[in-house]
Order: structure tokens, then C-alpha cells, then sequence
């Protein structure tokens, strides 16, 4: 069972770094109308919103490195809670920015899940 | 409930616990809570208050850089903090990131049902 819910921590960084990194939009497929996210601090609710915070923020690209993912069962409904720290590289900067970011994940058919709750922050060194 | 609220109390009596008496943090843990400490697995409160109370150092003091929360649904709150841990004796703080997430308590208060530790290197 914990293997399990780290291949799937895992599966779901995985896909949702990639289509950060390539495809941002396509992040809105991760969110539903009662997701929540705060970043840097900014509290956002609901898919469409955090959509358009995620696809307006100042840079066209970017490539996550992943450094550490950490996952566990969350409630008894099949949640998953998902502890992530990597650097974020923007392209013409010389140096990384270190972030951690934590999700909690809430089981939809078929063992996909989509994102009820998301908290990013820049680690600054 | 108040999501805010409660991380603020949380967070003050988590941290000044583990301050002043790690041993003390026992009853913010219940059987089913999970530890995962530098990647380290710990599941239970007994497991968990050993392992704490068992890393190598006498004292230290969390500088609390920044707390964000958010309602998980079913009551329960998750908490993500950033900050800094001085060991006594060390000339530099360690950066730390955490997150909680705490579930209500039949009596009215908050348990920690998943708890994450991760030292954040340079």
C-alpha cells in the first residue's frame, strides 16, 4: 500500500510538472470548480482562476527539476497528500529558484485524481 | 472554523513544543498518524514522538518564515510552513519546509493526521 501510493505521488508530479513545462494550459484538467490554490501567498479558487493565474504568470517557458517527492494516504475517502521540492529554471536566468510545493490529491474513477487543494512558494535562499 | 486560525494555534504550539519538551508533541499524534521525516516512513504516535525525540540534537529553535493554509475538506485543514532551524552550537540555520494536515478531534480540537518534513538545501 505505501509503494502504491508513491508510484502514484509520483505518476501525478510527473504529469503535472511535464504540462506545466509544455502545455500550461492544459493544467485545467487537474482542477475542478472547488480547487484551491495559493501561491506565493495569493489565495486562488476554482479551476478557471487558477488557470488563468497559472497561464499569466511572467515567463513563456520554464523546466522543473524535481529534487524530492514525498506522499502519503490523506483521509479515508483514497486522498493523497504530495510534499514536492525541486528548482524552477527560466530561460535567459542564470540561477534556479528553489520552490517546495505541497497538493492534496482527491481520487475521481479509475484511479485518476484531480487537485483539491495546491500551496507553492519560492524557498529563498 | 476558521482555516487561518486554526494554523496560526497550531503552528505556535507545534513549534514552541518541539522547542521546549519534544516529548510533549505525543498527544498531537493519534495510531493512524504518518511521519515522513527526510523520507524516513514513521506511522503512529508512538513511533513518531520516538523518532523526534530521538534526533541528535538537545535543543533547537524554529524561525517560522511563512504559513499558508487551506480547509481539505471533511474539517480538516492542511498546513504548509517555511522557516528556519537553529541547532545550539551551529553557526547556521537550517531552511525547512513542512506541511500538516490536521484533522478535527471528536472533543473539538485538531490531531495531525499526515505531517512531512524536509530540510531544504542550498
Amino acid at each position: 500500500m505505501e509503494e502504491q501510493i508513491d508510484l502514484v505521488g509520483k505518476a501525478f508530479t510527473d504529469h503535472y510538472y511535464h504540462l506545466f513545462d509544455n502545455d500550461r494550459p492544459a493544467l485545467s484538467s487537474l482542477y475542478r470548480p472547488s480547487s484551491m490554490l495559493t501561491f506565493e501567498g495569493q489565495k486562488i479558487l476554482g479551476v478557471e482562476d487558477i488557470t488563468a493565474k497559472l497561464t499569466s504568470l511572467p515567463f513563456d517557458q520554464c523546466q522543473h527539476v524535481i529534487s524530492t517527492t514525498d506522499s502519503q494516504p490523506s483521509t479515508f475517502a483514497g486522498g493523497i497528500v504530495v510534499f514536492v521540492s525541486g528548482s524552477l529554471q527560466l530561460p535567459g536566468e542564470e540561477h534556479h529558484l528553489r520552490f517546495s510545493q505541497m497538493f492534496h490529491l482527491v481520487p475521481i474513477v479509475e484511479g485518476n485524481f484531480f487537485v483539491q487543494n495546491d500551496i507553492f512558494r519560492l524557498n529563498y535562499g | 472554523m476558521d482555516p487561518d486560525a486554526v494554523a496560526k494555534a497550531f503552528v505556535d504550539h507545534y513549534y514552541s513544543t518541539f522547542d521546549a519538551n519534544r516529548a510533549g508533541l505525543g498527544n498531537l499524534y493519534q495510531e493512524g498518524s504518518m511521519l515522513t521525516f527526510e523520507g524516513q516512513k514513521i506511522q503512529g504516535s508512538q513511533s513518531i514522538v520516538a523518532k523526534l525525540t530521538s534526533l541528535p540534537f538537545q535543543q533547537c529553535k524554529h524561525n517560522i518564515t511563512t504559513v499558508d493554509c487551506q480547509p481539505s475538506g471533511a474539517g480538516g485543514v492542511l498546513v504548509f510552513v517555511s522557516g528556519t532551524l537553529q541547532l545550539a552550537g551551529e553557526q547556521h540555520a537550517l531552511k525547512f519546509s513542512q506541511m500538516f494536515h490536521l484533522m478535527p478531534t471528536p472533543q473539538g480540537s485538531f490531531y495531525v493526521l499526515n505531517d512531512i518534513f524536509r530540510l531544504n538545501y542550498a
